[in-house]
């Protein structure tokens, strides 16, 4: 039977649905793999597509190694378990999943301003306009602005990631308290709740799957911004990793690191699916 | 077989134990939405214990006048006193039941239904006292009652609204609304989603219901069939004139509660049905 790609009634099987999606992936794997074979042909001391042996050496360098500057003999008595606690990407998941999480935790006022901003119509006259200025700034130009205010520490890295992504979720916030229906509101008056608890036990509620969804999606430019922060002005991380490996062509470790934050971002987003489909079962969309 | 006879008049004062009170009264109010003028100087008073079925051809204020009465909407000009207070904002002592979005999607059926007796009874505070859990204990025995009263079981107390039927939404926001014993229930278009058949039943819970707890209903329709079933006073809005809407019926129902199974009835009902149609179609200068 002739299958026509083009076609929006086709209905695949699961099972061609499932190798399709795998398609592009073992073609990006073997155009890969050929490239550095070739390469290597060419110049066995080739350092920018490294071999699969190679990416096992960077793997096994980073999963189980510590980092060049920590400089621990010690390691060698260690276990497994505890070489991995002390390896380079142990360390530098530890320093940049701590500012992610801070930064997280700091969207949270930014959830209740919006909440406040779509809802209560005299703290959205004094915040609105201000918060779409905001958000048209782009936040990577005020890095400077940053360093110079708050020093290359960790509050710059924090507040750029912050200032990145606070506004979209202020707004994304406001719109999805705006889009409550007004009936519900009404009948929460009825109901005896007073604005507060409209505010918080109706709309909050009602929106909270929504705004989760709102995080998730913004947690590929939370990312960028540490990367961004980490690159220019850090002693560890994820992306001072790649930016320094960089300098020495160290694609055997660059590539794994580029996998694992993509495994990070990926299982943080399925956990957050997950917490979504827990907390609100109620909620069809997630 | 003695002729029908009119039960409102009794069934006003015996909820009262008195003569009937006005419960709601509007004097000249207009509204007007920019340059668009909704109504013109209407006048209207609904007493207590009334069943007051709203009709009209769509876009004729039927819904607005329904929210003038809740305080959603401000009288441009002209005065609107309910319960003898004039309402600025939502008025709380009102029973709201919308078409759509008539339950907290969030909140389980149970949860629905004890949210308003809490949210009164309850301050945040004090939510974990001992005396606290009493009240919430014996608000939740109140909710399993009126669950049974509506026709549900005591296993739906814990679904969701999306997995009840549209006709078993709409018993628990009743219930929801009347467990706050509001002093005026407001219904809009509160079955026009529903199949026919679930429509029966509830136009035959929410009669009994009001037969029970003789609240004041104000019940926007379009359907004249079932305003002719269920009211015991009857407001027919359409533009008269001008733009502006007005109430060019106002009429008490005076058949009794069986009107539609009682055959003697079906030709004064049918004729009241044909009556009704022609003012809201405007051709009430004809019916004059």
């Amino acid at each position: 039977m002739m299958v026509n790609p083009f076609d929006i009634e086709a209905k695949p099987s699961k099972l061609t649905w499932a190798m399709l999606s795998w398609v592009l992936f073992a073609l990006g794997i073997g155009l890969y793999f050929q490239e550095s074979i070739k390469r290597h042909r060419e110049n066995p001391e080739d350092r920018v597509v490294p071999t699969l042996a190679q990416l096992a050496q960077g793997i096994h360098n980073a999963f189980l190694n510590p980092a060049e500057e920590d400089d621990d003999t010690s390691i060698e008595q260690m276990n497994s378990w505890q070489r991995i606690r002390r390896s380079m990407i142990w360390k530098d998941t530890a320093a940049s999943g701590q500012r992610f999480l801070i930064s997280l935790l700091l969207l949270v006022p930014a959830v209740l301003l919006g909440l406040h901003i779509g809802l209560f119509p005299y703290v959205g006259a004094l915040f609105t306009r201000f918060v779409l200025f905001f958000d048209k700034i782009i936040a990577l130009s005020v890095l400077p602005i940053l360093f110079i205010a708050f020093g290359i520490d960790e509050l710059s890295k924090i507040m750029l990631m912050v200032i990145g992504v606070a506004p979209t979720i202020i707004l994304d916030t406001c719109d999805l308290a705006k889009g409550v229906p007004r009936e519900q509101i009404v009948k929460g008056f009825t109901l005896g709740a007073g604005s507060g608890a409209v505010a918080y036990r109706i709309v909050l509620k009602q929106i909270m799957p929504r705004v989760l969804n709102a995080i998730r999606l913004n947690l590929k430019p939370l990312m960028l911004f540490l990367f961004a922060g980490e690159m220019i002005a850090s002693t560890d991380g994820l992306a001072y990793r790649i930016a320094l490996l960089r300098r020495h062509m160290g694609m055997d470790v660059i590539i794994p690191y580029v996998l694992w934050v993509a495994l990070l971002l990926f299982l943080i987003d399925w956990a957050l699916r997950l917490l979504n489909q827990v907390w609100h079962p109620w909620f069809k969309e997630t | 077989m003695s002729a029908p006879q009119p039960i409102f008049s009794d069934h006003i004062a015996s909820a009262n134990g008195q003569t009937p009170l006005t419960h709601v009264s509007a004097t000249d109010v207009s509204l007007s939405f920019g340059n668009r003028i909704l109504f013109d100087r209407i006048s209207f008073s609904i007493d207590k214990g009334e069943f007051v079925c709203v009709l009209g051809e769509t876009g004729c204020g039927k819904s607005t006048l329904l929210r003038l009465i809740l305080g959603e909407e401000q009288p441009t000009t002209g005065g609107l006193v309910v319960s003898g207070k004039k309402i600025r904002g939502v008025n709380r002592n009102c029973g709201y039941v919308p078409q759509k979005y008539s339950l907290f999607p969030d909140r389980t059926v149970l949860s629905n239904l004890v949210f308003g007796p809490e949210s009164a009874a309850l301050s945040v505070l004090s939510r974990f006292s001992s005396k606290s859990r009493e009240r919430r204990r014996e608000i939740r025995q109140e909710a399993f009652s009126w669950l049974a009263r509506i026709g549900l079981q005591a296993a739906d107390a814990n679904k969701y609204p999306h997995q009840l039927s549209g006709g078993m939404q709409q018993r628990v926001a009743i219930a929801q609304a009347l467990m706050m014993k509001p002093s005026i229930l407001l219904m809009d278009e509160a079955f026009s989603a529903l199949d026919p058949n679930t429509r029966g039943g509830m136009q035959a819970l929410i009669h009994n219901l009001w037969l029970q707890t003789a609240t004041t209903i104000v019940f926007v329709t379009h359907n004249t069939h079932e305003a002719a079933c269920l009211a015991s006073r009857l407001f027919v809005l359409a533009k008269k004139n001008s733009e502006a809407s007005t109430i060019v019926l106002d009429e008490s129902v005076p058949f009794s509660r069986d009107r539609f199974a009682d055959r003697r009835l079906r030709s004064e009902v049918l004729e009241l049905i044909h009556r009704i149609e022609s003012y809201s179609r405007g051709a009430f200068s004809d019916a004059e």
